[in-house]
């Protein structure tokens, strides 16, 4: 004889079950498998196997989801490496880095948006940035470009494709200069490659420029 | 005793709406604390229906258990909140 809320407390499996599946966001989805490990061990209390219950409790609830937080939280990120004189000058209150805190906002929108974090990497000059993104280091580069400082005051250099198609179609208000590097470390000619994305930005600039 | 049992299952049911209804992390995070305080002392009130006692330690040790790795679990979002 089964009593009647055995039924009912089963019942909530699937729908807990089916509110993980259909979550996007993974830190979300991570909590709901801690409430889905909850019911579990509630359901197999209920149906008598105390021992799996505990089991459940303590791997499912409690293990699986802290260990699966440090590994989502350590591969959804973009590391951006960027020169020291930048983010210290950006405390000082310059124009220039101003800009600088703007982009990385921007950035950080645009990343939150596919559930990722933009982690700066202070590097102390140009050379070893440029060794790091070569080494595999860090995912992209961000400096004050050498040419063209009126329009687009930034370069990023982008060593990863996905990446660089995310911030090619995403990143509006850009002040920056994309640049998509192969593991081969040959830069390719990006301006010839997207001059629509040239033209509008000079555009929008402008048009900041002389309202 | 059945209706009582119930009544907490509908208990259950109100974070369960929450989690599907609000985006923020923080409230999801408090839905999955009150769900889970909830089937443990679900599991104890079981434990002591059925005068089980091995139902109940296992009841005890998710109630304890499960305040650990929550706070474990909080403060991975804090910091990731932070940086």
């Amino acid at each position: 004889m089964i009593d009647s809320y055995v039924y009912v407390i089963t019942a909530l499996l699937p729908l807990v079950s089916c509110m993980l599946i259909f979550q996007v966001n993974p830190y979300h989805a991570l909590v709901i498998r801690g409430i889905l490990g909850a019911v579990t061990a509630l359901t197999y209390t209920v149906l008598g196997a105390a021992d799996v219950a505990l089991t459940e409790a303590l791997v499912g609830t409690l293990l699986a989801v802290v260990l699966y937080t440090v590994a989502v939280r350590s591969s959804m990120v973009l590391r951006l490496g960027v020169l020291k004189s930048a983010i210290a000058g950006g405390e000082a209150g310059d124009p220039q880095p101003v800009s600088f805190k703007q982009l990385t906002t921007d950035l950080q929108t645009v990343f939150s948006n596919h559930h990722m974090r933009v982690e700066l990497v202070p590097y102390p000059n140009r050379e070893e940035l440029h060794q790091a993104l070569v080494d595999k280091e860090i995912h992209a580069t961000c400096h004050s470009s050498e040419t063209c400082t009126d329009h687009q005051p930034y370069d990023i250099t982008i060593r990863l494709p996905r990446l660089y198609d995310i911030l090619r179609a995403e990143l509006a208000s850009s002040t920056a200069h994309l640049t998509y590097m192969s593991s081969s470390d040959s830069v390719s000619a990006h301006s010839s490659i997207h001059p629509s994305i040239h033209s509008s930005v000079h555009s929008s600039e402008s048009e900041e420029a002389h309202p | 005793m059945n209706l009582i049992l119930i009544g907490m299952i509908l208990a259950l049911l109100i974070p369960l709406y929450e989690v599907w209804k609000d985006d923020d992390i923080w409230q999801t995070m408090l839905a999955f604390s009150s769900v889970s305080t909830k089937t443990a002392v679900m599991i104890l009130f079981i434990s002591v229906l059925r005068d089980d006692w091995m139902i109940g330690v296992v009841g005890v040790i998710i109630l304890s258990v499960g305040n650990a790795g929550f706070m474990l679990l909080a403060h991975i979002l804090k910091r990731m909140g932070d940086t």
